[in-house]
């Protein structure tokens, strides 16, 4: 079982013997196989608390376990992906992927083996020799996210993933995690600016207080999804014109106006 | 496995380890030259170094006081470096402008550049003899190069758009060069003549060495000749000082330059 | 200099310059210097060929220096002599520098312990260590390698550790998350990543070590082309002092390119 659970998680920074608090108090559960979005104000901590559950940073109360075991330092179990894509730009897409795989000590046949097979489930045939610099960001973040599910993680983890795409590409992308997803479901906790793209793929959507940081409340998508049926519909641009899409969307949209008025920059 | 590189330290920590640091290495030095294991003539103690700075500071040896060599090597080291500015930066941004005269004078300038400044010292020493030309000349070599080549790049690879705006408010190509150009490429030439002025102090320690009558190169040639190591190392020290503070000075007009602009 | 910023070009466009145009212009200039060194030293005499010397002298000296030889051995002996030098002290340098530069880029704590000395070393102009090389080592080899060593060290320290404070942070977390081991973090993770940094260093040390070792041979030598100038200029033999400087500039130049060419193989990945 490989739930991503927060356990009143409390993040102070210190600056100048000055203590910030960056997250005060996060229970959140992420349960086996769902995924789940974080969305909030900027400032507001949910990076911070990707982070956390990836084992970059600890938190100053609380725990965060994954799959039962205490987050204790990064790890290939909770594969990461990034805004930047942060792939070797002096490795071949292959190589990038295989570096994983490598450190896990699998063997070469393995490796040929579940490289080519991700790479053929992320659609990046033809490119296996190429270098990161001479993909689009679309591409690179394929191989990013290519990277991240060859070490079939217990949770995937992703910050803003599609941030550094331009629009149209991201809806491409938004598509293509869709169906990856359901070709090969894992836990999933990621961080986005678009409210939209929170609520098309997330079954549930976690909305955070401005800074410091708290779950303001929390909305079951999955449920809208199947009794609306939002899977009928093949097209992206589709399901955001629904109307019980657009309703759940202008309910976070407002949630977090409130969360900016007042804010103090 | 956290890596520390991520992690800056305390500035408790960095002073600690600092003297730590410093301490071990004059530490090494000292035991090493009151051993005896090498002749305490060719390692004298970082104390007797320090007491020979100090000496020099108003004794004088081949000539003058170290005070007076420092000025005679600055005052060479000043012309040398204002000549290289002045030549330098004009030319280098009226090259990052004018497309001709890029192609006509870069490749005599690529031809010329790898020539290392210290090579022009026997030419500048058959047409200057002893005189403060040859130094001067040296000096210029080492510096001109980077002037040259921050000014233009400071002005060839200018935002476009600032160029654009300026010609859509209707600004004459004069005004263009000295109130848009100049000042956006102010921030590399200002890097550029950091560079030059460093690259210039070590070519005019090599000239002293070689071609000089005066000046700290020479004071430690003449302390090289009379095997008093703690006045070549004085030398050292002293050369090594002054060339650090002209750094640290351009450095901080570096970053004035920076903060003002907003780049920094 | 071959980039053009697009904008000045096309918005100014006194002289639309293409690229045979350009060639023109740069053969044309060259060829004026050419002929006004004719022209004045064979001429009209304004340069005194005592001090400035005239192409066939510069050719006669050249030849002389090849065949005959001058200062004791002919030219190749003497370029030998010199690159071996070079490249003794900037293998060294590059030896202890690369690597001092990626302990101190990675580790905060060595770079607080280390730092303190390096500061002291690292004002000293390279030509500074000149005479106490003498006093050390003699006029012999050793003295010109122990210089080209300081003078090599230096910029291959600051740039590699500047390569590896450079590293984009998430790449190393990305790393990281895949579970690197040391070993590899280094040799497949921060060595690749500061690899650009490392070889503008790699590229200064050279300069640098060319330049202090004809310094060092100016001082005194008993081969090299520093040797060859320094005679020369005692001579008054400008045509030789001339011959001496172009083989400095070639060797300069013949380096630099071969250390630019395996840094174009030892980097297949960079963009262009």
């Amino acid at each position: 079982m490989s739930a991503i659970v927060f356990e009143s998680v409390y993040r102070y920074f210190t600056r100048d013997g000055k203590s910030f608090p960056a997250l005060d108090g996060i229970d959140l559960t992420v349960a086996d196989k769902e995924v789940v979005a974080l969305v909030g104000p900027s400032g507001c901590g949910k990076t911070t608390c990707l982070r956390l559950a990836a084992g970059f940073e600890v938190p100053t109360k609380g725990r965060v376990t994954v799959g039962g075991q205490p987050v204790n330092g990064p790890g290939p179990d909770r594969a990461v992906v990034f805004q930047q894509f942060a792939l070797f730009p002096w490795k071949s897409v292959e190589d990038n992927i295989a570096f994983g795989l490598r450190n896990q000590g699998a063997s070469a046949s393995t490796r040929r083996e579940r490289v080519s097979a991700i790479i053929g489930l992320m659609g990046l045939e033809g490119y296996e020799t190429a270098y990161p610099h001479q993909l689009s960001g679309g591409m690179q973040q394929r191989v990013a996210i290519a990277r991240a599910y060859v070490l079939d993680p217990e949770a995937l983890l992703m910050d803003e993933p599609f941030g550094a795409l331009d629009a149209q590409t991201r809806i491409v992308m938004q598509e293509e995690l869709v169906r990856i997803a359901r070709v090969n479901p894992r836990t999933v906790l990621f961080i986005t600016h678009a409210v939209e793209e929170a609520v098309y793929l997330a079954d549930r959507v976690a909305v955070m207080t401005r800074r410091p940081g708290r779950i303001k409340e929390i909305l079951d998508i999955r449920g809208v999804r199947t009794a609306e049926r939002w899977n009928e519909h093949e097209r992206i641009e589709d399901v955001m014109d629904l109307e019980s899409f657009v309703h759940l969307r202008t309910h976070i949209w407002r949630s977090l106006r409130e969360e900016k008025i007042g804010a103090v920059p | 496995m956290a890596s520390s590189a991520q992690r800056p330290l305390s500035k408790l920590e960095t002073l600690v380890l600092g003297i730590i640091g410093f301490a071990t290495f004059l530490g090494i030095w000292l035991a090493v030259s009151a051993s005896g294991y090498v002749p305490r003539q060719f390692l004298p103690t970082p104390f007797e170094v320090l007491a020979r700075a100090s000496h020099l500071l108003t004794a004088p040896f081949a000539g003058a006081t170290l005070p007076m060599h420092l000025a005679r090597s600055l005052e060479r080291y000043a012309y040398g470096v204002a000549l290289a500015a002045a030549i330098g930066i004009p030319l280098g941004l009226a090259m990052g402008w004018y497309r001709w005269l890029d192609d006509i004078v870069t490749p005599v300038f690529d031809g010329l550049r790898f020539i290392a400044p210290i090579a022009w010292v026997p030419f500048a020493a058959l047409w200057f003899g002893t005189g403060i030309g040859g130094p001067i000349m040296i000096i210029f070599s080492g510096a001109f190069p980077p002037c040259l080549i921050s000014a233009y790049r400071g002005a060839r690879f200018v935002d476009g758009k600032y160029i654009e705006a300026a010609q859509m408010l209707g600004a004459s190509n004069l005004r263009t060069i000295a109130e848009v150009l100049l000042p956006a490429s102010f921030p590399s030439i200002v890097a550029g003549l950091r560079v030059g002025a460093g690259l210039g102090w070590q070519s005019l320690v090599g000239a002293e060495l070689i071609v000089a009558s005066a000046g700290v190169g020479y004071m430690m040639v003449q302390g090289q000749s009379n095997i008093s190591t703690p006045t070549v190392m004085a030398g050292m020290l002293a050369i090594g000082l002054v060339g650090l503070l002209i750094d640290v000075a351009l450095r901080q007009m570096e970053a004035f330059v920076r903060r003002r602009r907003g780049l920094a | 200099m071959t980039l053009s910023a697009p904008s000045t070009a096309s918005t100014f466009p006194r002289l639309r310059v293409r690229p045979s145009r350009r060639f023109l212009l740069g053969a044309a200039s060259v060829s004026v210097l050419v002929a006004a060194w004719v022209l004045l030293t064979m001429v009209t005499g304004t340069l005194s060929t005592n001090r400035f010397p005239s192409p066939p002298q510069f050719w006669q000296s050249a030849r002389q220096i090849m065949t005959v030889g001058y200062a004791d051995a002919t030219l190749l002996g003497h370029a030998v002599h010199s690159t071996r030098l070079v490249v003794m002290g900037f293998a060294v340098a590059i030896a202890i520098g690369v690597p001092l530069g990626l302990l101190m880029g990675w580790s905060r704590r060595a770079e607080a312990l280390i730092n303190p000395a390096f500061l002291v070393i690292r004002p000293i102009p390279p030509l500074a260590w000149i005479p106490l090389a003498i006093l050390w080592l003699g006029l012999g080899d050793a003295a010109k390698v122990m210089v080209i060593f300081f003078a090599a060290f230096v910029p291959a320290v600051i740039n590699t550790f500047a390569g590896v404070r450079g590293i984009e942070p998430h790449v190393v977390e990305a790393a990281r998350m895949l579970g690197t081991g040391r070993w590899r973090l280094l040799t497949e993770v921060l060595v690749p990543a500061a690899a650009p940094m490392i070889f503008t260093g790699l590229r200064l040390s050279l300069q640098a070590s060319w330049t202090t070792l004809v310094a060092a041979e100016l001082v005194g030598a008993l081969a090299g082309l520093g040797r060859v100038l320094n005679m020369a200029q005692q001579d008054i033999y400008p045509a030789m002092v001339m011959v001496g400087m172009a083989a400095v500039g070639v060797l300069g130049w013949a380096t630099t390119r071969l250390l630019a060419e395996v840094e174009r193989r030892v980097m297949p990945w960079l963009a262009g």
